[in-house]
């Protein structure tokens, strides 16, 4: 259990968020000219990384917003939390 | 699910707490972000939506709370039928914002006295500490695992909301906790 800094309503525990999984993966242009392969890549592939990972996360007990937050998943470290549209932070 | 004919005396007195069904009462979510859904809502409930996060405004007939950047709740008695109409009419059917009647949606529940915050701290993990202190401040949050909002009326004394399907397993929850702290 850890607490959350939402960038709307401040510091949260955990338990009132949900984790959207990983960030800044950009749609294809154009899906109709991908091979399924490409397009599986995009659609269920992800990092899953063992280390500072940039996240999706949902106030879902609050203000229902979508952020973004860099967090360490071997230890739950946050290292940046940012709002939707914002570019991430250069760590 | 609490009767819909709301249980309007169901009171529960204890030596530092006072719980109240507070139904029924006039609740309205609203919606928006342009220049001209603020002047309407101004207009009509006279009074300024609350922009910093975790707070309220209020006059002598309505209450606004802050739920996220560009959503509020309205509640006010029921007398003043009027005003979802005009609101709706100014607002929703001109395009410049959301009006939603959610006045079934949310049960309001009343607590006050001593051990207020000592209830809310035993069900839900939300931090009281500067809240208890800021008169008008609002929350939204987890009480015994269910969705609340926490309108901070007067110190030591609060406007519970809780959605009508979980409101009477909550109801329950407080009253029984209520006894224990």
């Amino acid at each position: 259990m850890f607490v959350i800094n939402c960038p709307y309503c401040g510091e949260r525990d955990q338990s009132e968020f949900s984790c959207g999984g990983e960030a800044h993966i950009v749609r294809p242009k154009q899906p109709t000219e991908l091979s399924d392969d490409e397009w599986a890549e995009y659609l269920f592939m992800r990092k899953n990384i063992k280390g500072v990972q940039f996240e999706r996360w949902n106030h879902a007990h609050g203000c229902r917003k979508w952020f973004n937050m860099v967090r360490d998943t071997s230890n739950d470290k946050i290292h940046a939390v940012y709002k939707m549209g914002e570019k991430p932070p250069v760590l | 699910m609490l009767n819909t004919e709301y249980p309007i005396s169901e009171k529960k007195s204890l030596d530092d707490l006072e719980l109240t069904i507070s139904e029924p009462i006039k609740k309205i979510n609203i919606r928006g972000t342009k220049k001209e859904f603020f002047t309407k809502v101004g207009k009509i409930l006279s009074i300024i939506l609350p922009t910093e996060p975790n707070t309220s405004s209020s006059n002598q007939q309505f209450n606004a709370l802050w739920l996220s950047p560009d959503e509020w709740l309205v509640y006010f008695n029921e007398e003043n039928n009027n005003v979802y109409n005009d609101l709706f009419n100014e607002i929703s059917k001109l395009n410049f914002g959301s009006i939603v009647d959610v006045s079934n949606q949310w049960i309001c529940i009343n607590i006050n006295g001593k051990k207020t915050f000592d209830l809310l701290s035993s069900g839900s993990s939300f931090n009281f500490n500067n809240f208890k202190n800021t008169k008008n401040s609002v929350t939204q949050t987890l009480l015994n695992h269910t969705d609340v909002i926490i309108h901070h009326t007067e110190i030591n004394d609060i406007n519970l909301f809780v959605r009508r399907s979980f409101s009477e397993d909550l109801w329950l929850w407080i009253k029984d906790s209520a006894r224990f702290i």
